[in-house]
């Protein structure tokens, strides 16, 4: 009897030891940022706020995991990767198998995760994708991919469409111009607002189509072809540095578009106002990004308090405050439920977990919701328009969806 | 044992073989991919650089119409990856068949217009009208080639070519004849040299060597943006690399790559923010000591560098 119950309390030991043994003192993410190049502004905002949800966290203590019944720090294992494809590749498959973190998450934007989807699929880790929101991304066939804090591209311009579809021919909107930056990001875009308005058969008509290369910094001539089509409305896709420039010209032309839509106004509206000032902007309308919308949450903390939060840990202004300071923040708070859900680290456990918070999670971007693929379904962000407050600045005006809108446009555009 | 043969025992096979051999003993085969990619890149540069004198800045335009070349074929007629990479190969020898006018142009001129016409290619194929061909500005996804094994292998057939052709220009007359080229074209001519001929083939040898490492390189990352495979920072490393060993010589663009790549990527894992400090004050000494590269620190004391 005596060798039993020693057998077991040995067994008992060893195996307590190996479970202590197996039980990693910190959770791996792994991740890039680029501290220089064209990626450099959307990229340290991403990285400073998935940097500043793993400090909050490591100061309550780190997260829980469900898998070893408790709560561990989290360590984040970056690498810059200074705009460089070729670089990030290297420092993807780096993060993978020489440092063999336990989560492995994209840099910001679509031409600097374009590396990581093939190699996360090649080495069966699954990918918390930022903000890449390339349709060429998401397929089927690969299930190591999710797209954490931005609408998936294909999807993002509906509600600007929804809006000429339904509200458009109300308002007198008729004609429209198109006018994209030749890239993945706002090139799709382009394509699927083009496809809602065709799709939906409203009497619009498209009197202006026109892709021009990223690096386009004079839109002099390109604003007076536009003008001369009589456009009820004029929809420019660009990166910030190509709405900055298109705003400016505008202004410089003298030419006022009945309503002029672009993306930057709103997703990175004080890099905007510093650039264009507060005039160019007025009654732009633009994405209304949960940088500037309050959205119910049931994790996490609301708008407000994260601000709070990334003011007092960036105080010295450095880094704007947009859609990119909560998309870091917002894959964060993915990582943490999903953690605490997954009965283990296995990649496919851990996708199996984040695609059980689909529909049911609530961040400070919105509800957080994924299609097959693992495309962002659920964060859309309205339209809306920049107003002056009354105090000198702009505030976003909601526009539509109708469910969440705070005003009316103002349009024609006085 | 003549020169030849020397130079392909002692150097290009033990790159070769070490190279061949690394991804059993490292893991990050990523990073081995693309030493071998910046290997074929930096001898690239080295042909028609190093023997002929022209410095193409615009040498991306080659390896991306590569790349997409390799894509079109893999995406449309459904090619096996193999005849993707030869197919990847002869569009960089078409767009420098297109390109050749640019060598009537010579130093600063021809970098500037080789570098114009590299972005005019970029923007060609980034064009939305064309989506259907190279699915323009959206990037392609070729999952149905991906194989980063096979891919890697094909990086070292193609190393292994890329070395055998210079070796072979430092070992024969024909690169004799270029190197007289780069150093008088008119002595060149007077003595019998056709130098028209000689730049076309040297142009089009590193045109070749630039595809097919595009065509691999799609291969192997099989997801790609416009952006990612004409990024102008493949032609400044290839050069950059290049020079800092020493061009001309079968070695020197291998030191190059394997210490400033090396370096490159050291810097990136362990301090990376001082990378841009440390890099820049290497690429400094290296043009106000070593304006030859490396390898003048041994021809200075009158040793031989293959």
């Amino acid at each position: 009897m005596l060798r039993v119950v020693v057998a077991a309390l040995a067994g008992l030991t060893l195996t307590a030891q190996a479970y202590a043994a197996d039980v990693p003192t910190e959770i791996k993410i792994g991740t890039l940022y680029a501290s220089s190049g064209r990626f450099a502004s959307i990229s340290m905002p991403v990285y400073s706020s998935l940097k500043l949800w793993a400090d909050l966290k490591n100061a309550d203590g780190g997260v829980y995991v469900k898998a070893f019944d408790k709560k561990l720090p989290v360590k984040v294992v970056a690498y810059d990767d200074q705009s460089n494809t070729a670089t990030a590749a290297t420092l993807y498959n780096q993060l993978i198998t020489q440092d063999k973190v336990d989560l492995l998450v994209a840099d910001s934007g679509s031409v600097l995760t374009a590396p990581a989807v093939t190699i996360a699929r090649d080495h069966k880790m699954f990918l918390f994708d930022q903000t890449g929101t390339g349709a060429s991304f998401f397929s089927k066939d690969n299930p190591y991919i999710a797209l954490m804090a931005d609408p998936v591209s294909t999807i993002w311009p509906k509600p600007a469409a929804d809006f000429v579809i339904h509200d458009g021919p109300a308002l007198g909107i008729k004609k429209i111009a198109i006018l994209y930056s030749t890239n993945e990001f706002t090139g799709t875009q382009a394509n699927a607002f083009r496809k809602f308005i065709k799709d939906s058969g409203v009497p619009v008509e498209i009197v202006y189509d026109q892709g021009v290369p990223t690096e386009t910094t004079n839109y002099t001539v390109i604003i007076n072809n536009i003008n001369n089509t009589h456009p009820d409305a004029v929809f420019t896709f660009g990166y910030a540095p190509n709405d900055i420039a298109f705003l400016r010209n505008v202004a410089d032309v003298g030419v006022k578009f009945k309503m002029l839509f672009v993306i930057y106004a709103g997703l990175e509206k004080e890099l905007l106002e510093k650039n264009v000032g507060d005039k160019g902007l007025e009654h732009v309308f633009t994405y209304v990004p949960p940088s500037d919308m309050e959205y119910p949450v049931n994790f996490g903390m609301n708008l407000p308090t994260y601000k709070a939060a990334w003011d007092k840990k960036y105080s010295d202004g450095k880094l704007e405050f947009g859609l990119n300071a909560v998309a870091g923040y917002t894959t964060g708070l993915v990582i943490e439920k999903a953690l605490s859900v997954a009965t283990s680290l296995d990649q496919m456990e851990l996708r199996r977990a984040v695609f059980s918070l689909s529909g049911n999670l609530k961040t400070l971007c919105g509800p957080f919701a994924l299609d097959e693929t693992g495309g962002q379904i659920g964060e859309l962000t309205p339209l809306g328009q920049l107003e002056p407050d009354g105090h000198g600045h702009l505030k976003f005006v909601s526009i539509y969806p109708h469910e969440t809108a705070t005003g009316k446009p103002v349009y024609p555009r006085p | 044992m003549p020169s030849a043969l020397k130079h392909t025992l002692f150097i290009a096979l033990p790159v070769l073989v070490i190279f061949a051999a690394l991804p059993g003993v490292y893991q990050n085969h990523l990073l081995l991919f693309n030493f071998v990619i910046f290997l074929i890149l930096a001898q690239g540069v080295n042909i028609i650089y190093g023997f002929t004198g022209y410095l193409p800045f615009g040498y991306v335009g080659f390896f991306g119409a590569g790349a997409y070349g390799f894509a079109v074929l893999v995406m449309h007629l459904h090619a096996p990856a193999i005849p993707a990479v030869l197919a990847a190969g002869l569009v960089g020898v078409v767009l420098g068949l297109l390109l050749t006018p640019l060598l009537r142009l010579s130093g600063a001129y021809f970098a500037i217009a080789n570098l114009a016409a590299s972005l005019a290619v970029l923007h060609l194929i980034a064009n939305p009208a064309l989506e259907q061909i190279t699915r323009g500005p959206y990037g392609v996804s070729l999952s149905a080639t991906f194989n980063p094994t096979y891919a890697y292998a094909a990086a070292l057939v193609v190393l292994a070519l890329t070395l055998g052709s210079v070796v072979f220009l430092k070992n024969s007359r024909s690169g004799l004849a270029l190197q007289a080229v780069r150093e008088d074209a008119v002595s060149a001519s007077m003595a019998g040299v056709n130098v028209v001929r000689m730049r076309v083939i040297a142009w089009l040898a590193s045109a070749l060597v630039a595809g097919l490492a595009g065509g691999v390189y799609a291969w192997y990352v099989s997801v790609f943006y416009p952006d990612n495979v004409f990024s102008g920072e493949f032609s400044i490393f290839a050069i950059v690399f290049a020079l800092f060993g020493g061009v001309a010589s079968i070695t020197g663009p291998i030191v190059g790559v394997v210490i400033l790549y090396g370096i490159y990527n050291l810097i990136g894992f362990t301090t990376p923010q001082y990378f841009q400090l440390i890099y820049g004050l290497l690429i400094i000494g290296l043009v106000l000591f070593l304006p030859a590269g490396l390898v003048s620190l041994a021809t200075r004391r009158g040793w031989h560098v293959p």
